[in-house]
């Protein structure tokens, strides 16, 4: 018995983000049973994300719903979780793999002196306690942690759980308890958010499939064969460090040390030779397919599926050949 | 403006990974600590902020054992910072973010701090839980995946870029605050020789952390991936051929095409 299971929801328009039905998902594993979660939402649009989300959760969802949480710092929605976890009986809290979900988390932790983890791909039961999974090192090594205490918080890994699916029950919606916030933590304002410039498809971070080009590309014109196998596929489209250093694309496009770390479901390395520098961002990927001249590049020890051949031929097959299976 | 950098002595990059022998956390033997990654940005940040605003300065603050933790202060006063202390805590309070966390906020509430600013996770462990962490320890909000950020005097505010799943954020904040940084875009300065050697006599403030009453993370496993065994070469007669037979395999032996 360990008492609900409360999942921080983000909102994004009039619904929870992805990665909140998969925290939803991960609580309902938790649980005692499906009246044991509780999902916390905030914002002028709490309660229509609620009513959307009430199958999903058989306990309940709690509401704060105030404008002043849009574009608030998460220091505001801590608090509000904190309170709600302490007026349901929560001990577990679970959490979306987001900037939001990493940086809560280590609020609430300290405010508890609770034991977390960010970014665990896998949260079993363990008696009282919670045992966690997590890529360390840019994927080159992984921890189990075993979290025991009056409180454990945990965010998860972009990808490594299904969202929850199917019906859990009709959870109830209830006000969220009124906590104060203190002004400090209100100053400070989103004032805009431009959307990812990464063109028409998924976000890097966010997507399950990434097609990344590299300096076997030759030239910049030529990127665009990157780009139409990722939408063909429904894809981001990611870079190497030689890509982003020569201009060809934005740096905010870097995958690796120096850019960003991605784990999706699939990895296309296109040109790409794997220098170290680029493996630590994507090695944790679930399947990796490698398109290559040269065979002996170090991309193919990380690689599961390896065409040695010229890119400038394969990558346009490939792409009808993606178009003519997903019939578009 | 009083500018707090935390920074973290973490493996070099090209570090071999090895296992302790319990099995539980890596064999730090032989390795090279460094400061690197998000701290790196950190540092850089620290600096470009203090040339932007006069009368800045900038104190580094890192936890850990000796010899490591005074190394990559050391680092940080070479790139240009003015102050530096040092919390020694051994591998309890090391290993566990939220005790890291207690000790550093212990360490900034003792010293002016208009802004703290962190890598918004360590190039190691990657917890990225010490920041917000620290946030909340010191009362002060904060803020991760920063890209780069402003400071106007005259309004006294921080204006700030931010990377998240929804695209870049803009943000408007008074001090004090805490960042965690995502990195800097332009690559971070290297220090110059003289500056190193400098560095070298410089004095670094040392406290203990106190003990804390955090219960200690227990790490029960360290592990290392079984090596790949290499990529499954395709064989193909023409280009049509190679990518039939991709599309075949990522269907229906790795199940995982749309």
């Amino acid at each position: 018995m360990t008492g609900p299971v409360l999942v921080l929801g983000e909102i994004a328009g009039d619904r929870v983000v992805p990665p909140t039905l998969e925290a939803i998902g991960v609580a309902r594993s938790l649980a005692d049973s499906p009246a044991h979660v509780v999902v916390l939402l905030a914002g002028a649009r709490a309660r229509v994300a609620a009513e959307a989300l009430t199958g999903a959760v058989g306990g309940a969802v709690r509401v704060r719903e105030d404008p002043t949480f849009d574009g608030a710092p998460v220091a505001a929605f801590a608090a509000v979780a904190a309170a709600t976890a302490d007026l349901v009986g929560a001990r577990w809290i679970v959490v979306g793999g987001t900037t939001f979900g990493r940086d809560v988390t280590g609020r609430l932790a300290a405010r508890w002196n609770a034991l977390a983890a960010n970014g665990v791909t896998e949260a079993t039961r363990d008696g009282d306690a919670l045992r966690v999974r997590r890529p360390v090192f840019g994927g080159r090594a992984t921890e189990t942690l075993r979290l025991a205490g009056e409180h454990a918080v945990v965010s998860l890994r972009p990808h490594a759980f299904p969202p929850a699916a199917g019906t859990a029950g009709a959870a109830l919606i209830e006000a969220a308890p009124p906590v104060e916030i203190p002004p400090t933590l209100l100053a400070p304002r989103r004032t805009a958010v431009e959307p990812v410039a990464t063109g028409r498809g998924p976000g890097l971070t966010d997507a399950s499939i990434v097609v990344s080009g590299g300096r076997g590309l030759r030239a910049p014109e030529n990127f665009r064969l990157v780009e139409e196998l990722a939408e063909s596929l429904g894809a981001a489209v990611g870079a190497s460090r030689a890509v982003t250093d020569a201009g060809w694309r934005p740096a905010s496009l870097q995958v690796g040390q120096t850019g960003r770390a991605v784990s999706p479901q699939l990895y296309f390395a296109v040109g790409i030779s794997g220098a170290i520098q680029h493996l630590v961002g994507m090695v944790s990927s679930r399947v990796i397919v490698a398109i290559n001249s040269d065979g002996s590049a170090p991309i193919f020890k990380v690689a599961d599926y390896g065409i040695v051949g010229d890119l400038f031929q394969i990558v346009p097959a490939l792409t009808a050949e993606v178009r003519r299976v997903r019939g578009a | 403006m009083e500018i707090v950098v935390c920074v973290r002595p973490v493996p070099e990059a090209e570090t071999r990974l090895r296992v302790r022998a319990d099995g539980r956390a890596l064999d730090p033997d032989g390795v090279k600590f460094v400061l690197a990654g998000y701290d790196e940005s950190a540092v850089e940040q620290a600096l470009l902020l203090k040339e932007s605003v006069p009368g800045s300065r900038v104190h580094a603050v890192a936890l850990g054992p000796a010899p490591r933790t005074e190394e990559v202060l050391r680092a940080a006063i070479a790139l240009g910072a003015d102050a530096a202390t040092w919390v020694d805590a051994g591998p309890g309070v090391l290993d566990d973010p939220i005790a890291t966390a207690r000790a550093l906020a212990e360490a900034i509430r003792g010293v002016p701090h208009d802004l703290v600013l962190c890598g918004k996770q360590s190039g190691d462990r990657e917890a990225g839980l010490v920041g917000p962490a620290l946030g909340e320890l010191l009362g002060i909000p904060d803020f991760g995946s920063v890209v780069d950020l402003r400071f106007d005097p005259a309004a006294g505010r921080l204006t700030f870029r931010r990377s998240t799943e929804a695209g870049q954020e803009r943000w408007e904040t008074p001090l004090p605050c805490l960042i965690g940084l995502q990195q800097a875009w332009n690559d971070p300065r290297t220090a110059k020789l003289p500056a190193i050697l400098r560095s070298r006599k410089a004095p670094i403030a040392k406290t203990a952390a106190a003990p804390g009453a955090t219960p200690t993370a227990v790490g029960e496993r360290f592990e290392l991936p079984a090596p790949r065994a290499g990529a499954k070469m395709i064989e193909f007669s023409s280009p049509q051929d190679a990518a039939e037979k991709l599309v075949r395999l990522l269907r229906e032996e790795a199940k995982v095409f749309p």
